[in-house]
């Protein structure tokens, strides 16, 4: 097929015009945007159980990962009308509300990849409980010179912490260099309690983490070597890379839900190794298969939605004395 | 008051009316020096030839205008100064309009105009003739050697040269894509009123508005000046902070439960936003 060309694709009960199938998005990897599609629909059932309901910023790259990006913070122009949307009042915006789109199904999915949206962000929180965060998030972020041994120690002290309390929670990489850490919510929590209970953990963590982890939130006053826990990423708004989403980098990483095991794995590597060399190993060439064969990590079976009033006055009763 | 920028005249008909005038609106933003981080020697900026690469003396610099790409019109002072305007050091007003009949847009930058001893009274009789009908006065100003549309207003006593946009300055709103007001249901219509009543305000207060960031930054300046240590980024010890998240989290989740009590009554909706299939549009 040459690149100009359009072809049709049945996705569902929906036809797709796709184009430029052979547009090489990865360079220096060869991997082009009918490779970007392939892999969002062998990966299509995980991906939308995740997509389905957030608000959707899609971040697109339509002349490959060397070219300008555009975040869409909106729907975008010409989708069509079976795309599902919600409608969000922006109080304080310049305009009244935003209509973005949901991705509920394939054919959704194939669409967004047909506009090279490599990347995925979600809203911390689903349609109709906009103002409900669905999980406590930790963003771990490791430094420039920060070993995948201490991300995944701090990864681990933050998993302890939480189990000490009560909470089970869930691990992913970020596609990027870090893991998002994610305790899921039963509704009617707020934004507030959320971040409030995150920086709690977070500062614990931190102070028994020393050099391992910062909380400073200016990157060029982090420690190089250490892990900044972020724990304010959750709020009416703010996104989420969602799992299964690609990344604009060599070698076209994927956000992929992990094993606790894995981790602890992690942290009994020699010290040479940096988080980006493991992550790299989780692509849109081996993710599929990696699915086919663990499943969705993060799927009903392990998202356990909990409560935080038990934790709360556990971690108030330990912690307090402990300071 | 300051030193006045210019002093001049204004002039309509037969009458001229020596002013001074002074700046209205001051810039209040914090400048920086851009320094070298390891020994904080200042940036300096080096004008190069891009063809041998080396640094070009003012005098051998001219101003060139690309009227195609690449092919250059040389002009030198000499050719500016045969078509600058000249400097008459006057304000001469060309006509009269009603103030509504001006976009806002067209206005750019306020100035005071003063007068001196023997103007006093010619000024103040423009100033009340103006206000009486309710007219600005449109003219012609130069100032050093650039020729300006200007407004002459009265305001609070004073009488005010506002410099104007020329009308090909002016972008035309017509590129964009706007949307028609055809069918906008009357209920919402009465909800956006309401909105508005509730959030209006008798007065415009400017000094509500504060420039936060600038107050931030220039406290973070002065106690750095100071050689005082900073607010650090909450480097409280870890005890006494958790302590007191501990109080804001017990405080929230009792909020938490409240909402949700009430929500389950039928009391209220978790969340405002509606979901649809279907553009609305």
């Amino acid at each position: 097929m040459s690149s100009k060309e359009r072809s049709t694709l049945s996705v569902g009960a929906r036809t797709l015009s796709l184009s430029n199938l052979d547009k090489v998005l990865w360079p220096r990897d060869g991997y082009t945007k009918g490779d970007l599609i392939a892999y969002f629909r062998s990966v299509a059932p995980p991906a939308i159980a995740h997509l389905k309901d957030r608000p959707l910023t899609v971040q697109r790259y339509p002349n490959g990962i060397d070219g300008e990006t555009f975040f869409e913070k909106q729907m975008p122009r010409g989708m069509p009308e079976w795309v599902e949307r919600v409608t969000v009042p922006t109080p304080g915006g310049s305009r009244s509300e935003v209509t973005f789109p949901l991705c509920n199904d394939e054919p959704s999915l194939v669409y967004f990849a047909n506009l090279a949206a490599i990347v995925l962000h979600v809203w911390t929180s689903c349609v109709p409980a906009l103002d409900e965060p669905e999980f406590v998030l930790f963003d771990l972020d490791p430094g420039e010179k920060c070993t995948l041994k201490t991300l995944a120690t701090v990864t681990l002290s933050i998993r302890d912490l939480l189990a000490e309390i009560g909470l089970k929670p869930l691990v992913k990489t970020t596609g990027g260099f870090g893991l998002h850490v994610v305790v899921p919510l039963a509704a009617g929590y707020s934004y507030e309690t959320a971040k409030v209970f995150a920086e709690i953990v977070a500062r614990h963590a931190a102070a028994g983490l020393g050099d391992l982890a910062t909380l400073q939130r200016t990157i060029a006053k982090r420690p190089q070597t250490a892990v900044y826990i972020d724990y304010v990423q959750v709020g009416l708004g703010k996104t989420i890379v969602a799992p299964y989403s690609v990344r604009a980098r060599d070698g076209a990483p994927v956000s992929t839900p992990l094993h606790w095991a894995e981790v602890e794995a992690f942290a009994r590597r020699r010290s040479g190794v940096a988080p980006a060399d493991e992550f790299a190993k989780l692509t849109i060439r081996t993710t599929p298969a990696r699915v086919a064969r663990e499943g969705d990590l993060w799927g009903p079976k392990s998202w356990k939605k909990q409560r935080l009033e038990g934790p709360s006055a556990k971690a108030n009763r330990l912690w307090r004395e402990r300071g | 008051m300051a030193h006045a920028i210019w002093s001049g005249a204004i002039n309509f008909g037969l009458v001229t009316i020596p002013v001074k005038l002074f700046t209205a609106v001051k810039t209040d933003d914090l400048s920086f020096n851009l320094l070298h981080k390891t020994d904080e020697g200042r940036i300096k900026y080096e004008r190069v030839c891009s063809v041998d690469g080396k640094p070009v003396p003012w005098d051998e610099i001219v101003k060139g205008y690309e009227y195609e790409k690449g092919q250059y019109v040389l002009l030198t002072d000499d050719d500016f100064a045969k078509v600058n305007p000249e400097a008459t050091q006057s304000v001469d007003i060309v006509e009269f309009v009603e103030l509504d009949k001006i976009s806002p847009m067209f206005f750019d930058k306020p100035y005071y105009l003063e007068p001196t001893k023997q103007g006093r009274h010619a000024y103040a009789l423009l100033r009340e003739a103006l206000a009486e009908s309710n007219r600005v006065a449109i003219a012609r100003v130069v100032i050093r050697t650039k020729e300006y549309i200007a407004a002459v207003k009265p305001i609070d006593g004073a009488l005010v040269l506002e410099l104007m946009h020329w009308a090909n300055e002016i972008v035309a709103s017509d590129t964009l894509e706007l949307p028609d007001n055809e069918k906008l249901p009357e209920k919402e219509m009465q909800m956006a009123r309401m909105l508005i009543d509730t959030m209006s305000v008798d007065e415009f207060e400017p000094e509500k508005f504060t420039n936060k960031y600038r107050d931030e930054l220039l406290t973070m300046i002065e106690a750095r000046a100071e050689g005082k240590e900073l607010p650090k980024a909450k480097k409280a010890p870890a005890r006494s902070k958790v302590v007191n998240l501990m109080d804001v989290l017990a405080k929230s989740l009792e909020e938490s439960k409240s909402r949700r009590t009430a929500a389950s009554a039928g009391n209220g909706k978790p969340a405002a936003a509606k979901r649809r299939k279907k553009t609305a549009a």
